[in-house]
């Protein structure tokens, strides 16, 4: 498969290190004799160089995070039997839960590019910036399109809090910038000006649902430079995106999600689950070594699990989801699990999780919600901990979620 | 409390540090909690606690408590 186009460049912010031809050949003679390659992806040019080798050989890639320890997650998956089709491995369901990998074919990985790379009108001149975590479906599908169409990416490790990043913005003259919910809030608060970025033409918005208020502010300070912002949605499930909202409609569409990018198709079933249909959706998720080797298993229609609905044109609302499912800081959470480990009573809010318990002090709130965010892997400010006398409760004895949403 | 402590305490609660965790010498490049999230939260704190509001180029150049200290000077805070 190749998904990089001879003009592609990628370069370290940091130490000026280029990916070569010559990297990427010897990154390909060590992974020879894998069937199957792990690889922790910081974003590195070494580890660009091995992830391109191992989609060029044809042998999938399991993309993880280099900062957790994934020896039980490897020897779960190890196997020398894997589906001819199969291009790339992504873990889901965040740091909670049983870590399932979605199967994404080399057809899917290609198609989804090639959508997201026609959606944002990217060519050449384009030059992008490491944002999110190249493991991370969005952070991946920036690198992905990028190289499809002989862009430039520009691998950048500190993060947008930070002045290395924005001197790494003006020095290589970057394009496009692509952020989820939280990250939005921390731009507002360096009051991000785009005038002061002027090679920055285009910001994405995906990962989330994003405040609409936070929509509306960023298009227009994007609109007052001639700038787009893009708001987008996608699943891992999806090789990750599905829809896309450009700015023109942004004031139109206001709370949309966009329509179908090119090649793909939004249903609403009879229960209000968002149905997917294209040729970037998974294979399947694997639990098992095993399942490795099946094929697909889908046929290109993906239950989103989102409730949702479709206006009269195809712009896609989304309104809730199926599952009790949160976001936490863009890592989707579930939150039968958060109270199966907790004693409390979870609710998921706008990125970030809101946790009910019964006659805490404050003391014990703030180490429960140290305990909460550790066992998360995420930092203490996307967990609220709260106390309640007494939890409230519908006719039929169970937790009434409605009333404690209504309580935030 | 003085200015000194107020910013200690703003420190800890942002990075989620133990209340009697020496401050004074934290850098960002050696403290694994200081990440994004908790610089943003670091810096909504300082802003809180001292009622300013810090400059894009203050907030992304804070990256220890000395240039903290020094930084609020310029906001008229004097920390001591």
């Amino acid at each position: 498969m190749n998904l990089l186009h001879p003009s592609a460049k990628v370069v370290d912010a940091a130490t000026g290190e280029t990916l070569t031809p010559a990297l990427i050949d010897a990154a390909a003679a060590s992974l020879k004799d894998q069937p199957l390659v792990f690889l922790p992806m910081p974003a590195t040019v070494p580890a660009v160089a091995r992830y391109l080798a191992a989609l060029r050989l044809e042998k999938p890639v399991v993309l993880l995070d280099p900062d957790t320890d994934h020896t039980g997650l490897i020897a779960r998956y190890t196997t020398g039997e894997v589906h001819p089709d199969l291009a790339l491995l992504l873990t889901t369901s965040g740091s909670t839960g049983d870590p399932k990998l979605v199967r994404l074919s080399r057809a899917a990985v290609l198609a989804n590019a090639g959508q997201v790379a026609e959606s944002l009108g990217i060519t050449g001149d384009d030059v992008a910036i490491t944002t999110l975590p190249l493991f991370y479906s969005y952070g991946l599908s920036v690198l992905h399109s990028h190289l499809l169409r002989g862009a430039t990416v520009v691998l950048e490790r500190t993060g947008l809090m930070r002045k290395d990043f924005w001197d790494a913005v003006g020095a290589h003259r970057v394009t496009s910038m692509a952020f989820v919910p939280y990250q939005y809030e921390m731009l507002r608060r360096l009051r991000f000006d785009p005038a002061k970025h002027p090679s920055v033409r285009t910001i994405t918005q995906a990962g989330g649902r994003l405040r609409t208020d936070l929509v509306t502010d960023f298009a227009g300070r994007m609109d007052a430079v001639g700038g787009r912002m893009f708001v987008m949605y996608g699943q891992t499930e999806a090789a990750p995106r599905m829809a896309c909202l450009p700015s023109a409609l942004l004031d139109r569409k206001l709370g949309s999600v966009g329509q179908a990018m090119p090649g793909g198709a939004f249903t609403v079933s009879d229960d209000g689950e968002v149905v997917y249909h294209g040729p970037n959706v998974m294979m399947g998720y694997a639990e098992t070594a095993a399942d490795l080797a099946r094929g697909d298993d889908l046929g290109g229609v993906l239950r989103t699990g989102d409730l949702g609905r479709l206006d009269e044109e195809g712009f896609l609302f989304i309104t809730g989801r199926m599952k009790r499912m949160g976001k936490v800081f863009g890592v989707r959470i579930n939150l039968d699990d958060v109270e199966r480990q907790f004693p409390v009573a979870a609710v998921a809010g706008d990125d970030r999780l809101h946790v009910f318990a019964e006659d805490l002090s404050a003391d014990e709130a703030r180490a429960l919600r140290t305990k909460i965010a550790d066992w998360l892997g995420t930092h203490v400010t996307g967990v609220d901990v709260r106390t309640i006398e007494a939890l409230p409760l519908l006719a039929n004895g169970k937790t009434d979620y409605r009333a404690l949403e209504a309580s935030l | 409390m003085t200015e000194l402590q107020r910013l200690r305490e703003a420190f800890r609660s942002a990075l989620d540090l133990p209340a009697d965790e020496p401050v004074d010498e934290l850098r960002y490049q050696d403290n694994e909690k200081w990440d994004s999230l908790a610089h943003m939260s670091l810096v909504a704190a300082v802003e809180d606690e001292f009622s300013v509001m810090i400059d894009t180029d203050d907030v992304i150049n804070m990256s220890s408590f000395a240039e903290a200290v020094r930084i609020l000077g310029k906001y008229g805070v004097d920390v001591k």
